[in-house]
């Protein structure tokens, strides 16, 4: 089918139509969106139907989190086996839209009130951290965004720690080796414990900071 | 979440496998991978490009599969010849259908109808304003308005190189 909406046609409307010629890095990204606008996958719809399927394969693919499934009465026959299966289909949907729903209620309500970044030591020259603290009922919840911590051999773990100028540390959490998120917990005020590091900690029964920092950074209120 | 990016999941999905059925699957698997690593998800940062992330890969992990699939049915043909191999869309392009569904998304319905007929149904200002019952000079405001805003949304697709 010939075209009646020519490209330069196209590239009016994209542009505004701006008189001036493009510069190549416009025109290439000018003729993207022209391909794009009239490419049926930017404009196509899924089948009504397609969020329920969503819903019962995420219902079938298990409990978040990986938990292990809480025991269950043995049912006593096929009709107590179905009204089990709906009644845990249906706590499941229910848990998926509540955790799905919170997620953008505590995305629209929960403010980062300290945030830092965290700078690598000699031990992991590599790393580099952000971190960013909300406060909430419980206390202050701590988003590291850590990149390029090494693993760590068996036995041995990450330990986040606020401290105060006095070097006194408060444990805020452990993790293994990370390239995403790790969200950690303080009761201490970034107030008072400004101080955010991360060192390698041993399983072993000293409970004290080994020392070994590998990230280092100072929160600051936003 | 679902209502919120299943079109912009299904969208991406289908530039990369090009059928309904197939990008239907991919959706699906990309719903279930984010429930099951909903704890690495921050509540405070916008899910959307995790969301992406996760899409692209399920669509291409499944026309990888259905690349394969393919290949072996024409066994006396070479894996690696052109004629049976397609390649998948680059993840640049993929990352600008995500950014242009979701421009266009936020066009209000009248303006994005007719962004649509424009450019995917090829049509000129005249046919379109017969075929929306209005008037050709409200289908070119409404044009102006609407290429307007994706030119402002979608500006830094089109930035020049500094």
């Amino acid at each position: 089918m010939t075209k009646r909406v020519s490209n330069a046609d196209r590239w009016a409307l994209i542009t505004g139509g701006r008189t001036r010629p493009l510069v190549p890095s416009e025109a290439t990204e000018v003729s993207l969106l022209a391909e794009l606008l009239a490419d049926p996958s930017t404009w196509v719809e899924p089948q009504a139907g397609l969020e329920d399927t969503v819903v019962r394969a995420v219902v079938d693919a298990g409990p978040y989190l990986h938990l292990a499934p809480e025991p269950q009465p043995v049912p006593t026959s096929r009709w107590h086996h179905r009204v089990a299966m709906i009644g845990g289909a249906a706590a499941a949907a229910v848990i998926l839209i509540a955790l799905f729903a919170g997620v953008f209620v505590r995305h629209t309500e929960a403010r980062i009130v300290y945030d830092g970044e965290l700078q690598a030591t000699a031990l992991a020259p590599s790393a580099h951290a952000s971190a960013g603290v909300m406060q909430s009922d419980a206390g202050f919840r701590v988003v590291l965004d850590a990149h390029e911590l090494p693993q760590l051999p068996e036995g041995r773990y990450y330990q986040a720690w606020l401290k105060n100028a006095q070097g006194i540390g408060v444990p805020i959490g452990t993790f293994s080796s990370s390239q995403d998120y790790v969200t950690l917990w303080a009761g201490a005020s970034p107030d008072e414990f400004p101080i955010i590091s991360v060192t390698i900690e041993a399983a072993d029964d000293n409970q004290a900071s080994s020392g070994q920092a590998v990230l280092v950074g100072q929160l600051h209120a936003v | 979440m679902y209502r919120a990016y299943g079109g912009l999941v299904y969208a991406v999905a289908y530039r990369v496998l090009g059928r309904p059925d197939l990008a239907e699957e991919a959706a699906q698997q990309t719903f279930v991978r984010a429930w099951q690593a909903a704890d690495r998800l921050d509540p405070n940062r916008d899910p959307g490009p995790w969301l992406a992330t996760i899409a692209k890969r399920a669509a291409l992990d499944i026309h990888r599969r259905e690349a394969r699939r393919r290949a072996h049915s024409l066994d006396d043909v070479a894996t690696d010849h052109p004629a049976v191999v397609t390649l998948p869309p680059d993840t640049d392009s993929l990352d600008a259908v995500w950014q242009v569904r979701r421009a266009i998304e936020s066009l209000p319905p009248d303006e994005a109808t007719i962004v649509r007929l424009q450019h995917l149904e090829d049509i000129t200002h005249t046919e379109i304003a017969a075929k929306l019952g209005i008037a050709v000079g409200t289908v070119k405001s409404r044009s102006h308005r609407a290429h307007t805003k994706l030119a402002a949304l979608l500006g830094h697709l089109r930035e020049p190189a500094s």
